[in-house]
């Protein structure tokens, strides 16, 4: 029972993190829920499922049933999430070098609008290639369709990402053309 | 993108090509600008979804890991918190006034039917069985069997510490009646069936908290609110199954906490004793059963509408 549990424990050291930076990606930025849900799923597999199948495919289970977790969530409304959210970002400790920081939120929140864009399934199936590097037939695996789905739903996603990363960096960069051209006109009028 | 080599640039970065297919896609991108734009590209959004940064503390961690450990629970998820504003109560009043009225013209339609006898459905054949307790106080109502018939096992679910009347005893099959099955799972889907059973167990466990104790009626109406009890306690034990094996905790939660009281209002007995109504009651207010139960069932019915 104790060494059971200690492979849970190591399981769950391992794949936790990632579980939440998926469900996090997955249903836009919500980490607290995000952390709900991967708790959720942990949960499951230790009440119902630890030890019925091999542990290497505990992995793909945990992503499984996080996925369906997700999709139950996006069912419901989410108001209330959003609210709490908010409150939870405004508590946030400062961070240490706030400009760094700024920009890497910044392009983590572009990042997150762009996946928010895509259909649920090509932007599961994205974020377990890119982050998760699982391989097609793995992803098969997790979301029950076929391994040319998989390819397809994947090649979509990059390339609807693509054009709208164009757009997002080509507008970016038009507004700092434009505030720097107004700090110049400022400077000379000073 | 009219290149014929889209696709296969996004198969190539991923390694899902054949080596000599790969070499191939390979010697194109070296004269194809198009796709060794797209390929850079495809390239740095890997970098940007992979470099999410999760906000996942050490401290949260570990608590979730002794949770799951410790066999707990999630706390209640933030939607069953008194969150709802004016509206959501005054439909929750009307609820309940539709709940109570059909309630009393079910009542009045069933007032012919002689409520002492009460009968129960087949059990599923998922339940439990478990011999009975010898510990256990015998409230049982015992129906009488003809000799020939073989011996029951009651149904049973495991006792938690605290709790009391798990046992439910079965008559025998041939003697149920068609009014008293309850419904089954034929055309509705199971959200549907779990909005209406949250409902139902709603409307009883108020009707069992407003029974009036040490009255002449009182023998009356716990032995109608048993009979309810022992027809929605099967169909509990049906929709927590698929709310469990559907990945549905918070419903599956619910449901397993609802189970037990609804066992324990099914088992009274006959004439049962004050005390024993009474603890039954004390458990329901502490496990806030109703509200939970009242919020679910209008969270759920939204989510249908």
């Amino acid at each position: 029972m104790a060494s059971e549990d200690d492979e849970f424990t190591m399981l769950f050291q391992d794949f936790y993190p990632s579980l939440c930076r998926f469900l996090e990606c997955l249903l836009g930025g919500r980490a607290p829920l995000a952390q709900d849900l991967a708790q959720e799923s942990f949960l499951q597999l230790h009440r119902t499922a630890w030890g019925t199948f091999p542990a290497g495919e505990a992995r793909f289970w945990l992503y499984r049933v996080a996925r369906n977790l997700a999709i139950n969530e996006f069912r419901k409304s989410n108001t209330r999430y959003r609210l709490f959210d908010r409150v939870v970002e405004a508590m946030r400790p400062a961070a240490r070098n706030p400009e760094q920081e700024y920009e890497t939120r910044e392009r983590e929140q572009l990042v997150l609008e762009m996946l928010q864009t895509l259909p649920e399934d090509q932007r599961t199936a994205l974020l377990l290639r890119e982050q998760e590097q699982l391989s097609y037939r793995e992803i098969s695996e997790v979301m029950n369709v076929s391994e040319s789905k998989v390819k397809v739903d994947i090649f979509r996603a990059r390339a609807s990402l693509r054009e709208r990363w164009r757009k997002g960096t080509d507008h970016r960069s038009q507004i700092t053309k434009h505030k720097d051209r107004s700090a110049k006109i400022k400077s000379y009028e000073l | 993108m009219s290149c014929n080599f889209t696709e296969k640039v996004s198969l190539l970065i991923d390694g899902e090509l054949a080596p000599a297919e790969a070499r191939e896609v390979e010697g194109h991108l070296l004269n194809c600008v198009e796709c060794e734009l797209m390929r850079a590209d495809f390239l740095s959004l890997r970098s940007q979804i992979a470099g999410f940064a999760t906000a996942t503390q050490p401290v949260v961690q570990n608590r979730a890991l002794k949770k799951i450990l410790s066999g707990g629970r999630r706390a209640p998820a933030r939607g069953l918190q008194w969150a709802w504003g004016t509206p959501a109560v005054a439909f929750a009043v009307l609820l309940i006034v539709a709940a109570i009225t059909g309630f009393l013209i079910y009542k009045n339609s069933n007032k012919q039917e002689s409520i002492a006898k009460i009968t129960v459905p087949t059990p599923t054949p998922t339940a439990t069985p478990e011999p009975p307790k010898p510990e256990e106080p015998k409230e049982t109502e015992t129906p009488k069997r003809t000799p020939s018939a073989p011996a029951k096992k009651p149904i049973t679910r495991e006792p938690k510490p605290g709790e009391q009347f798990a046992t439910l005893t079965l008559p025998e099959p041939p003697a149920i009646p068609e009014s008293t099955i309850p419904e089954r799972v034929k055309s509705a889907d199971s959200e549907t069936l779990t909005a209406m059973h949250f409902e139902r167990s709603e409307t009883l466990l108020r009707a069992f908290r407003n029974v009036r104790l040490n009255e002449p009626t009182t023998a009356e109406e716990v032995a109608y609110e048993r009979k309810r009890a022992q027809q929605l306690v099967y169909q509990n034990m049906i929709l927590r199954r698929e709310a469990d094996a559907a990945g549905d905790v918070q419903t599956a939660s619910l449901l397993e906490s609802l189970e037990p009281i609804l066992l324990d209002i099914a088992n009274l007995p006959d004439k049962p004793k004050a005390a024993a109504v009474r603890v039954i009651r004390e458990r329901v207010e502490r496990k806030n059963i109703v509200a939970l139960l009242q919020v679910n069932s209008t969270a759920l019915a939204r989510a249908l509408d």
